[in-house]
């Protein structure tokens, strides 16, 4: 009997090691992503104006109350002059684009090597920018239980969603020599109650949905990820 | 009783630290703790004694990945899965990492003006 026990304890011992030495550990990672502009942390970096693009149809409109372009500007200077060493060059009022086709003006390297000689910029931040205010509303088919008959029945019910789209497409030029050293297009749609619905406000959200997006260009970011880490 | 406790006591008992399972489980433990430069030199002196520890490299590639070497970390996972090619631990791993990685190269701007 006490050979068999002590059998029978080494078997279940053996396979717990075997079942131990194939296991693995899940482990969260802080993934450090570098800023996506190479820079040496103290660059003169100017903010030019950017395109505005508003375009209106049957179920959105450009939220025409709001200054996207003036609170853009704002939020970006503030931004990279809080959270970097960068010296943030604003854009005079008489500051023009040379065009309104963002292919063009990417394009425009001895606009920009003339900008970034007269402004002593080294990078100079343009792109585009597009905020909607949309109108997602209509009918949607739910399920209902009578509270007469208990029976599980079919409704249609109007549902207004309102919501807010930005589209920021963000060129980075050398102020040196006019070329374009980066681009990149950000998205960010928001859903709001319709009651709730404020131009500026619904902006703001999406500033805010996108800000880790955006500053990724000139500060570290970490992105969370899971890995295996494998037993001895 | 007694030779089922001395028979559970775990592999890392045998205190050797040229012992590459000992330096990977001291590793994993450090690992756990965020201590991601302590495991990596760990895992790497595993590898170094063991050329073909799986759990030495793939373990290593994360632990490059957690301190930002990414170049570091697809080297060892490319050598993690010549050593054991179907791991599927291992495969999964390298799989986010090659999805992050990819965006991340690709999507990297030129240097700037002076910047090293």
């Amino acid at each position: 009997m006490r050979s068999k026990l002590s059998f029978v304890g080494i078997a279940v011992l053996v396979l717990a090691s075997t079942f131990c030495a194939g296991s693995t550990a899940q482990v969260k990672l802080l993934l450090p992503l570098r800023p996506r502009l190479s820079l040496r942390g103290n660059e003169r970096i100017l903010i030019a104006p950017f395109v505005v693009v508003k375009e209106d149809t049957q179920n959105n409109r450009s939220a025409s109350k709001v200054d996207i372009q003036a609170e853009f500007v704002q939020y970006l200077a503030k931004n990279i002059a809080k959270r970097t060493r960068l010296q943030v060059i604003r854009p005079s009022s008489d500051m023009r684009l040379p065009t309104q086709n963002l292919i063009v003006l990417g394009q425009s390297q001895e606009y920009w090597r003339a900008l970034g000689t007269a402004s002593g910029a080294e990078i100079i931040i343009s792109g585009s920018l597009e905020f909607r205010v949309e109108d997602r509303a209509g009918y949607k088919r739910e399920e209902y239980v009578s509270p007469l008959t208990g029976k599980t029945q079919y409704r249609e019910v109007y549902v207004e969603q309102n919501g807010s789209t930005v589209y920021i497409v963000i060129l980075a030029f050398n102020g040196r020599t006019g070329e374009r050293i980066f681009k990149d297009a950000f998205k960010d749609f928001h859903q709001t109650e319709s009651y709730k619905a404020d131009d500026t406000r619904q902006l703001f959200d999406n500033l805010f949905s996108l800000d880790g997006q955006i500053m990724n260009l000139f500060v570290t970011r970490a992105r969370e990820a899971q890995r295996y880490l494998l037993s001895p | 009783m007694p030779c089922l406790f001395v028979l559970s006591v775990p592999a890392y008992a045998d205190n050797r630290t040229d012992n590459p399972k000992v330096q990977v489980a001291f590793g994993n433990k450090v690992a756990r703790m965020n201590h991601w430069r302590e495991a990596a030199f760990r895992y790497a002196q595993a590898a170094e004694k063991d050329s073909n520890y799986l759990a030495a490299h793939a373990n290593l590639a994360v632990a490059y990945e957690a301190l930002g070497n990414f170049e570091g970390a697809l080297k060892e996972y490319k050598r993690a899965l010549e050593i054991a090619p179907n791991d599927t631990k291992t495969r999964r791993n390298y799989t986010r990492f090659a999805e992050f990685y990819t965006s991340y190269t690709r999507t990297n701007g030129k240097a700037a003006p002076n910047a090293q």
